[in-house]
């Protein structure tokens, strides 16, 4: 009765819930900041003078850290449905998949950022260094707090503050979760795959222009 | 009238079947993407594949995962709106900005 009362109290007159309502809007406010980073990143795409770009980008790493996030999004997916069902023990299961995969997720980007310092990009070294790491790491932060409120439901689960009844919360922190992989499916595609397709090439050209104009080659 | 409302809602999403369909075949894109990548062709062409399949991976997690294929279409409207106005402006200032500078 509780639980009834209390869900007639988030209702609004659209017949909407407002915290669901609220998500939406918030996920679509984060399009736009995406957009910006990526939208800018874009702009500024071949445009360093000098400096690793593109050629550095490991696709066949980064394809494995986006299959475990494609997957990450599956295992939410069968936590709700799981929780809707009033199955508490396969919602947890698949909320702790959640949260491992994506610190497996965060574990890749760390080591991809740790290799491009070493190859001598960081966010002060050219336009792409800095478009590029701020864009990501914007998006593995999403990743990080999406973790710490999946971690937060799943403990809440066990005081008995999560169950079927308001399962709600979980969808909401589902949205967020998916969004953070829609953000990095777009950022793999674009970024990436486009981005990097023929670098090696454009950069190998480079050093031979320089080369030329140098009177070396 | 909730538990009414909650329980048309739990039918009319899908179940973890269907769920583990769609992963597969976002699993099966991502790694048409991969092998994509490693071909050579035309640099338009390719960024026309890869741009087709992301949107097809974007729209399965969007239209299944995040229920807006089901839910109410206001949901829809909350999202896309920004998003079309996000693409807009960026196709419209990448335009604009290669335009400028060359």
């Amino acid at each position: 009765m509780q639980y009834l009362s209390g869900i007639d109290d988030h209702r609004t007159s659209t017949g909407l819930d407002n915290r669901k309502m609220l998500m939406w809007a918030f996920l679509g406010s984060d399009v736009m900041f995406f957009g910006t980073l990526i939208g800018t990143h874009l702009i500024y795409r071949n445009r360093s003078l000098s400096g690793p770009q593109e050629e550095i980008l490991s696709i066949p790493i980064t394809t494995i850290s986006t299959f475990v996030l494609l997957m990450s999004s599956l295992a939410m997916v069968l936590a709700l449905a799981a929780i809707q069902r009033g199955n508490m023990g396969s919602f947890r299961f698949w909320t702790a998949i959640v949260c491992v995969f994506g610190s497996i997720f965060i574990g890749f980007q760390m080591f991809e950022f740790a290799e491009f310092a070493h190859l001598g990009l960081t966010p002060r070294t050219n336009l792409f260094g800095s478009t590029f790491l701020v864009m990501t790491g914007f998006h593995g932060t999403h990743v990080a707090v999406g973790i710490l409120w999946l971690w937060t439901i799943l403990f809440a689960s066990y005081k008995g503050k999560i169950h079927q009844g308001n399962s709600l919360q979980v969808e909401i922190a589902g949205l967020y979760w998916h969004f953070v992989d829609i953000v990095w499916i777009v950022i793999f595609g674009v970024v990436y795959l486009i981005g990097a397709y023929g670098a090696e090439g454009r950069a190998l050209e480079e050093v031979h222009h320089a080369a030329r104009a140098a009177g070396i080659g | 009238m909730a538990t009414e409302h909650a329980h048309v809602e739990e039918h009319t999403h899908p179940g973890p079947r269907q769920y583990v369909i769609i992963g597969a075949i976002l699993a099966v894109i991502t790694l048409i993407e991969f092998g994509v990548f490693y071909l050579e062709m035309d640099a338009a062409l390719m960024t026309w594949i890869i741009l087709v399949l992301s949107s097809s991976k974007f729209l399965l997690v969007v239209g299944y995962f995040m229920h807006l294929k089901f839910d109410d279409v206001r949901f829809s409207g909350l999202f896309f709106a920004p998003f079309v106005i996000m693409v807009s402006i960026g196709v419209v200032l990448m335009a604009l900005f290669f335009n400028l500078t060359r």
